[in-house]
Formats: C-alpha cells, structure tokens, sequence
C-alpha cells in the first residue's frame, strides 16, 4: 500500500497475539474480570453511561488479556466489522488523484505526531485516542468529553442538542455535537484543521479541513464498547469511508495518565535517515 | 568508577533479521534504525525520558581510550512500557546498564533503538517495559 505513509509499528503491534494476562496500572499487574459482563449502566436520564477507561485490552506492546477483543490494530486485515456481502472500500482507494500524487511525496519524516502535533482521528480510529491506545470517556447530563492519554486530547461532545458552533477557529480535534439514537451515542465531528494527520487502517495520512467524522457509540455491556464511524472529506477522498467497527473493553483501572509529548530526538533522526532516502516509502 | 566499554557488533545476525518491532507509533522505526547494524553499549544512565511520541534513554559510555560517548536510545510510548512493568524512577541518573539495540541509520549520530537493557542487578527491559513474556517482544 503506497498511497498511505507507512506505520509499520502499528502494523507490528496488529500482529501481536493474543496470550496472556491482562496488566494494570502503572506496570502492576491487574487482575482480570472474568466475570460476565453486567448490564449496561445508565445515567439518571435513562441513557447509557459510557464513563470509564477503554482500550483494546491492553496497552501498546502488551499482551491483551483472553476474553478480550485482542491485539491492538482492530480487525484483522480485509475484515469490515459489522458488514455482510462486499466489504466498503478501503480508505486508500478512495484517494482523489491528486490526493494519490501528493502521498507520493510524503513519508514518515512528514508525520506532524512527531513534532507532538496530536492526529485528528487516532490509533485505530478511534476519536477516543491519539496517538496512544488508551482514553477515558467521562459523561454528565450534558456532556460526554473523551480524553485521550497522549498529546493532551480532550473531545467536548454535548448532548443537549445544540448545532456545531460557528465561532471557534478549526482545531487538531475539531468541533462535536452529539445526540442519542436509542442507546447509540452519535458524534458529528467537524471544523478540523488540515495540519494534523489522521489514522487510516494501520497507517497515517493527511486530509483536508473538509474532514467530517460521524462516530456511533454503543456500550453492549458493562465491559464493551462498540465504535462504528464514517469519514468524509470531499476535498480528499471521492467518498465516504466506512470504518471497520472497533471494540473496546473497559480498563482495569479508572485513571489514564497525563503523558507529555515533548520529545525531538525521534523527528530528527527521520530527518537525517529521509537524506539517506529512508523514510520516504 | 567502574571503567565502562562500548562494544559495537557490526554485520547481520539472524535474530535480527527476524526482528518485529511490536510497538505502536506514528513513525516508521525501520525507516530510522537499521537492523543491520546492532550495538551493545555499557554505561551510566544520565536521563531517562517517559514521553511522547516515544521515550528516550541517555547513557554515558566510555571507550577504550576513557572518552566519554554520549548515547541516546529510543524505546516505546509511555504508556506502553508503564503498563508493561516499566515504573517510572525505578532506574535513577547514574545506574550502570548495559543497552541492546540497533543504531540509527545516520551513523553520525551515537543513537540507536533500544532492544534490551539491562540492569547491574540483571533486570532485563524491553522497548516496551518489563521483559517478561518475550513472544510479544
């Protein structure tokens, strides 16, 4: 896959099986629920509560617990989830043709994550992270904000019906409304700024500021949460882009961390490596 | 002051070869680091930094002639080695460890990407925390 910039980490980290126990906070092993999961908890207005810290069971580079959805990366390669007959096209044959040349031209060394500029749509599509894997969802009567525990990430999403504001500039994370259907949380997403670069099915890639994201939430027990999102960007693509549906566990622990991005040395290598032409496909 | 070396292994191994980097970033590691040139480096710790996008690792390491080197390692997120055993400030300024990894492919630049470190006592780190359950590594 040309079109996209590679992130071979994320792909790595995709392969990784499924073993062993699931880990805790701060390296100290947790124990792990394994307990069927209990009903869907729910705010005093009747809707679900989507509080608490989700991630794929694991964090990067450990070992998801079993029962969990496993390795992070989401669904194993050609696999759209809640999908039947031909899976929707993937993201990158959606490039406009212009858009296809000028991913030609870019490479890693280009990623703004590595000059700590946090991603519009993050590891495994989900607006819940970054450039991490791990984020907690905190929910009141009137809003429920994603924090995301890498790159300072935070989403307000509110929930009282009120239309997108018209008074705030474009933003790494861009602007949310929400609404219930059902049980399902929906999130509009729109006023992304262009500089921030986007996951895409294991890689990275630019966008417009035309990016608008639809992301449905659904809490199926206690312990999961199902994510299912659309991506536009009719500057970019030539049409929608249905995401594979991700399935998030509940964390054993209720705390993310608060974890700085400050670090240069890793966008200067990929600048020296990028004059010895590495780094560009 | 114990005397520290630096002993750099040049050429492909087979490990190496077989090598998967089994992090998550935004950044190609291969583009950057090449698996064919391992190092091996002894020294003290001078910094070591839990952030993003990646941590880092800083020793000092000297040479056969007594010259201090200044190394720099990149491992994996933060978040990834806290919560795979790695607890912050359990290595403090000053530790003698010895580092296994890979150089950066500008060879001007004395850094690599961390592998293994291990401890004077010899506990063994991965890129990603503990060194526990090496099939993940």
């Amino acid at each position: 896959m040309k079109r996209l910039l590679i992130t071979s980490i994320v792909t790595a980290a995709m392969l990784t099986p499924v073993l062993a126990a699931q880990r805790g906070t701060a390296g100290t092993p947790a124990q792990v629920n394994t307990t069927a999961a209990g009903a869907v908890p729910r705010m005093a207005d009747g809707h679900p509560d989507l509080s608490g810290v989700w991630w794929r069971g694991s964090d990067i580079g450990g070992r998801p617990a079993p029962g969990t959805p496993g390795a992070l990366g989401g669904s194993p390669a050609g696999a759209r989830g809640g999908g039947r007959g031909a899976p929707p096209p993937s993201f990158t044959s959606l490039y406009q043709p212009w858009a296809l040349e000028k991913a030609k031209t870019l490479g890693d060394k280009d990623d703004p994550s590595l000059r700590c500029i946090p991603t519009s749509f993050g590891t495994l599509n989900v607006s819940l992270f970054s450039v991490g894997a791990v984020g907690q969802i905190v929910q009141t009567p009137k809003f429920v904000v994603m924090l995301t525990e890498t790159y300072h990430g935070f989403k307000l999403v509110p929930t009282d019906g009120r239309a997108h504001r018209d008074d705030v500039p474009p933003s790494y994370r861009g602007d949310s409304v929400g609404h219930w259907e059902g049980d399902t949380l929906v999130v509009d997403t729109t006023n992304f700024s262009d500089v921030p670069w986007m996951f895409a099915e294991g890689r990275v890639s630019f966008h417009s500021d035309a990016l608008h994201i639809v992301e449905r939430y659904r809490r199926v027990d206690a312990n999961t949460l199902e994510i299912e999102a659309t991506v536009e960007d009719p500057m970019v693509l030539t049409g929608p882009w249905t995401v594979p549906k991700q399935t998030l566990t509940l964390a054993p622990f209720d705390q993310i961390m608060d974890l700085n991005c400050s670090g240069l040395e890793t966008q200067s290598l990929m600048d020296a490596a990028a004059k010895q032409n590495y780094g560009k496909k | 002051m114990k005397r520290y070396r630096l002993h750099i292994l040049a050429g492909s191994f087979v490990a190496l070869l077989a090598f998967v980097m089994p992090a998550v970033a935004h950044h190609s590691f291969t583009a950057v680091f090449d698996q064919d040139q391992p190092v091996t480096v002894h020294g003290l710790i001078t910094q070591i930094r839990l952030e993003n996008p990646h941590s880092w690792f800083f020793l000092d390491v000297r040479d056969a002639t007594g010259k201090v080197e200044k190394w720099a390692f990149e491992a994996g997120t933060p978040s990834g080695m806290i919560r795979n055993g790695f607890k912050p400030g359990i290595i403090k300024a000053g530790a003698e460890v010895t580092v296994k990894g890979i150089r950066a492919r500008d060879m001007s630049q004395k850094m690599g990407m961390l592998r293994e470190l291990i401890t004077a006592d010899g506990k063994v780190y991965g890129a990603f925390g503990s060194q526990v359950g090496s099939e993940t590594r």
